[in-house]
């Protein structure tokens, strides 16, 4: 059985110290926030839907059996809320200021891999929210693929299948888009 | 032959995840030298976990936390269950009383008859059911037996799922 750090902050809120809800959320916010962006590919919806998920996850705290990590539990609510927000408010329309740009550490980023981010998130829209979500949590190196599929609701044995085919579309996408930007040039 | 199998953009995948090693990584690396069409879907793959390689966890505003805290009270507080491994014992004892009760009636012989309920002396008008109806025979020996089942596969549950494990977990945390 794996050690969650989370577990005694739990005791402590059901025990009445609600102020120490706000550590969990500080752990857990940023996930949180990305899962929710990357369904909702706007920044004030992603920000209210995981406002909304930490308020569920925080009425239901006492159902959470503590079979698997809190943070798992916690992201499901949130991958949940995301896709109910994106049902209701179902936009076509995607404004360039919602448009993720990954940020780069090294500061130095060529134009070419400028250009194929950009490319690579518009590629990106095309994919399901849960294979963007399955494709994002793989990338952050923080999660097995049993969580993921948790996460997600996939079927655990169908993660790695739906990750690999959804980075084989990305692959193919942005080979069409990069070559009808050459011919448009 | 211009496009790759599933199983070759998977092995590419693999690899690209550093998830084959020795011999078979070798094998790729050899048919990668000579296969053009191979090497150019690589690098396509390549790409695109390249960028992903990069994600970063996105930021969201500086009064989140605090936002969240503000709406939680008026958010009704989080009970703890009331199922505590003290009342989960009480239940335990109840069901194997409950079992103990049961073998020590069988054991004595109060279920070994059989009742039949025929159906012919029902208040069902005979205009309705012109056929004779046949008898039901119940095993009271059979059906205690199969109640005293249910209430040990209950007993399991209630041992692992409501004591062992909670203790366990709990045990862990201290």
């Amino acid at each position: 059985m794996i050690f969650d750090p989370d577990l005694p902050l739990i005791d402590r809120i059901l025990a009445g110290e609600q102020n120490i809800y706000a550590d969990l959320i500080n752990r857990h916010k940023q996930y949180a926030y990305t899962i929710a962006f990357k369904i909702l590919q706007n920044r004030p919806e992603a920000e209210e839907a995981a406002q909304d998920a930490f308020i569920k996850a925080y009425q239901n705290l006492a159902g959470f059996n503590r079979q698997a990590r809190f943070s798992t539990w916690l992201y499901r609510i949130v991958f949940n809320t995301s896709i109910s927000y994106k049902r209701k408010n179902n936009k076509v329309f995607q404004s360039i200021d919602n448009t993720v740009i990954a940020y780069n550490h090294e500061g130095e980023v060529s134009l070419e891999k400028t250009d194929k981010t950009r490319y690579l998130n518009q590629a990106m829209t095309k994919l399901s929210e849960a294979d963007r979500t399955a494709l994002t949590l793989f990338y952050l190196d923080e999660f097995s693929l049993e969580e993921i599929a948790e996460i997600t609701g996939m079927q655990a044995n169908t993660v790695k299948v739906r990750i690999h085919r959804a980075r084989q579309r990305l692959a193919d996408e942005l080979k069409i888009l990069l070559n009808h930007e050459a011919l448009t040039l | 032959m211009n496009r790759l199998t599933q199983a070759q953009e998977d092995i590419l995948l693999d690899y690209l995840d550093g998830n084959i090693a020795g011999t078979e990584k070798a094998r790729l690396e050899d048919e990668l030298r000579v296969n053009a069409l191979l090497r150019s879907r690589l690098d396509e793959l390549r790409s695109v976990h390249t960028i992903f390689q990069h994600t970063t966890l996105e930021q969201p505003t500086r009064d989140f936390t605090d936002r969240v805290m503000q709406k939680l009270d008026t958010a009704p507080a989080p009970t703890p269950s009331r199922w505590s491994i003290r009342n989960a014992i009480f239940l335990l004892i109840g069901v194997l009383t409950a079992i103990g009760a049961a073998s020590l009636l069988i054991a004595s012989g109060v279920f070994d008859g059989t009742t039949s309920i025929s159906l012919d002396d029902s208040a069902l008008p005979q205009t309705i059911i012109k056929q004779d109806l046949p008898a039901l025979t119940l095993h009271g020996k059979l059906i205690v037996n199969i109640i005293i089942m249910l209430n040990i596969i209950v007993g399991w549950i209630l041992l692992d799922r409501a004591i062992l494990r909670p203790y366990f977990q709990r045990r862990m945390q201290a």
